[in-house]
């Protein structure tokens, strides 16, 4: 029993960093039906402030925190207006394009400014594991787990507690309409892709004293959880932090009791079928299309 | 200025510039070229080759040269991309006429590269740091032709062999579990991690793998434990190793962990810190622990002339030595490649950097210097790599000269 619970307890810690991620594509696809294919750069330079800060500067990771928040929700800010607002409004797709190309951007500037060597950031409450009777996790992997539960209840509390989330959800269901209620669309549009990099940014904090400083830090973990925001469903953030957690779960009891080399085979099949059965996701409920 | 008069002014310059080619002014000298990574992630592997040559040629060229004639490191930068390596290998053959070259710093390149090498540009090279097995042991060699490939460092199929035999055989462990990076490299160590056990009729009892994306590697460890390996073999590199030994410390996991020699430098324990303390890694040359006069000698001349300690001294020095091959060569044998070449294979004894060779550096059957007995295991050691060596009472390290610390051969901790 002790090695079904210690893989299944390590894949939920990764599948919380996975599904942290996640909710940042559901985020802006909600009120723009566009995505920020580059979400995991952004988790990227989140990680390589951190690093600066933390480690470089010696700032505690309590001031940390908010800067990279901060910095990323400004970014984001410019990033939305000059990369997808454009092609948002002539009507065209190339925000697929240009999302990335911001992404790459940030690669690059992260080569320059930090180098392509990856440097260990210190885990925030140190690396003593933490035992529940046999079973052991890392502080940091708890903190993770706790952070993706309360991000997920807070944007729980925001769409349906707050006017601000109502609107989020008014323009998604549909724009033109919000807009003739008086919503200001595209101040909601940019709020949403600017709260997606910061909450990028947050993940990239969280994460990287589990992986290591690096300007390829973001790539993989911003492909998998697009799998995972797919799966769940992009305009359902409640599932997508279960389907995150099971996801991560799964990959650890594929590599456990199967074989690692077929984990990444059998989790991509899966987000095919789910595609073809579920299109809206396992969690997403299907638009009503009315006349 | 008119078209035909800049077309004149054109001609002359030429001319005079050929003609200075053609007088003596540059004839004594010896051009020994090289295309390796000298920027981008792999950079530090060509910059340390270029390196150690410079510090070599620089010695070379202050006594005299060879035979009266200079030394010039003519080096270019490939980036790792085997496509502009087979491109500046002809550039540097064809229009630079260097007769000899230090080898590339990524085993594709060599690979791209070695049949026309043995083919068309018949110029000797000697690799301080790809280990593709291939590379020695090619096409030339096998219908024998002359072979222009010679090596310094690491080969694949010695190394495996060395890691292997030296957990079974000093070690005594017989229960070997693999744990290999489903990367290029990770793939071809995984198979000849195989092939050895079963030439000394094991099994591993356990054969894992983990992917470039993989950050938590407890599953494959867990597993590995509850086969009972005695210890684990790895082929990865810095940045997958570094996730390896981190769960491993959080599993509280104490199996001995051997990896080849992509963590043999001090990128790894910068990047693994503590983490990493205890890991074993087989080598060619490390310059921790006690040196020789030699090797100090080279090492402080490192740190004067680039104000930074190596990266990666496996490269330079045997960069170093590679130098100081083409010297002995050319001095027996003549100064055109295929005398070079034909020198390379009548060394005797040679005094190197890597070691003391007291027997041929090169045979025409053995163009690898290093062999399986000249390998050495090194273990982690509070940010240093130590050599393990081994004595009535067992495998040990030593700290400083003066102080000897026994390993536990059971989780290699020191006793």
């Amino acid at each position: 029993m002790y090695f079904f619970f210690q893989i299944a307890l390590s894949g939920i810690a990764t599948g919380a960093i996975y599904g942290l991620i996640a909710v940042g594509y559901s985020l802006t696809f909600m009120t723009t039906k566009a995505l920020n294919f580059a979400l995991g750069m952004w988790v990227m330079m989140g990680g390589m402030l951190t690093y600066s800060l933390h480690v470089q500067y010696g700032l505690n990771p309590l001031l940390v925190l908010p800067i990279v928040t901060v910095a990323l929700f400004l970014l984001g800010i410019v990033a939305e207006r000059f990369s997808v607002y454009p092609f948002l409004r002539a009507g065209s797709d190339v925000w697929v394009l240009s999302t990335l190309a911001v992404g790459f951007l940030m690669i690059d500037f992260a080569e320059i400014v930090w180098g392509r060597n990856p440097t260990p950031v210190p885990p925030f409450f140190g690396k003593e594991p933490v035992y529940f009777g046999s079973v052991s996790i890392l502080p940091q992997q708890l903190l993770i787990i706790a952070a993706a539960c309360a991000t997920f209840i807070g944007l729980d509390f925001f769409y349906r507690k707050t006017l601000l989330g109502k609107a989020f959800r008014a323009v998604a269901h549909s724009g033109e309409v919000s807009s003739l209620m008086g919503i200001n669309t595209r101040r909601v549009q940019a709020l949403s892709y600017a709260t997606a990099a910061a909450l990028a940014g947050i993940a990239g904090f969280l994460v990287v004293p589990l992986t290591l400083a690096e300007p390829q830090l973001g790539t993989v973990l911003g492909l998998k959880a697009f799998a995972i925001a797919i799966i769940a469903g992009l305009a359902a953030p409640r599932g997508i932090l279960i389907c995150g957690l099971v996801y991560g779960a799964f990959e650890g009891l594929v590599s456990g009791y199967l074989y690692t080399g077929i984990r990444d085979i059998l989790g991509f099949s899966i987000m095919i079928l789910a595609l073809y059965l579920r299109p809206e996701g396992i969690f997403g409920r299907a638009q009503e299309e009315r006349a | 200025m008119s078209s035909s008069t800049y077309l004149k002014r054109l001609a002359a310059a030429v001319a005079v510039a050929s003609l200075g080619a053609m007088t003596g002014a540059h004839a004594q000298e010896v051009k020994i070229g090289m295309a390796a990574a000298l920027t981008g992630p792999a950079s530090f592997v060509g910059t340390e080759i270029k390196r150690g040559a410079e510090v070599a040629i620089d010695e070379i060229n202050a006594k005299g040269g060879v035979k009266g004639r200079k030394l010039v490191l003519i080096a270019r930068d490939d980036e790792h991309n085997p496509v502009k390596t087979v491109a500046q290998y002809r550039e540097l053959v064809e229009r630079e006429k260097v007769v000899a070259m230090l080898g590339a710093s990524n085993s594709a390149s060599m690979l791209a590269v070695t049949p026309i090498v043995n083919d068309t540009l018949k110029v000797p090279v000697i690799c301080p740091a790809t280990d593709a097995t291939e590379i020695t042991e090619n096409e030339a060699k096998k219908q024998g032709r002359e072979n222009y490939l010679f090596r310094v460092g690491m080969y694949g199929t010695g190394q495996a062999n060395f890691m292997v035999d030296t957990m079974v055989k000093k070690f005594g462990h017989k229960k070997i579990g693999l744990l290999n990076w489903t990367g290029g490299w990770g793939v071809t160590g995984r198979g000849e991690l195989n092939r050895r056990l079963k030439e000394h009729g094991l099994t591993p009892v356990g054969d894992e793998t983990f992917d470039n994306n993989d950050t938590d590697m407890t599953a494959q460890i867990i597993k590995l434990k509850n086969a009972g390996a005695e210890s684990i073999l790895n082929y990865a590199l810095v940045r997958e190793n570094t996730f390896v030994v981190k769960t491993k410390e959080k599993l509280s996991n104490d199996i001995p962990y051997v990896s080849a020699w992509g963590i043999a430098g001090p990128a790894f324990w910068k990047a693994a810190g503590t983490s990493a303390e205890g890991v074993l890694s087989s080598t060619t040359v490390t310059i921790d622990g006690p040196q020789s006069a030699e090797r100090i000698a080279f090492i402080n001349e490192y740190k004067k002339r680039f104000n930074e300690d190596m990266s990666a001294a496996v490269f330079a020095v045997g960069a170093y030595d590679a130098i100081y091959l083409f010297k002995e060569a050319m001095e027996k044998s003549g100064f055109e490649p295929a005398q070079i070449r034909a020198g390379l294979e009548n060394i005797p004894e040679f005094k190197g950097l890597v070691k003391h060779f007291k027997r041929p550096v090169f045979t025409k059957d053995r163009h690898n210097a290093v062999t399986e007995e000249d390998m050495i295991m090194t273990r982690w050691t509070n940010g240093k790599l130590l050599e393990i060596k081994f004595d009535d009472k067992g495998p040990y390290v030593e700290i400083d000269a003066s102080t000897k610390k026994y390993l536990d051969k059971s989780n290699m901790k020191l006793m």
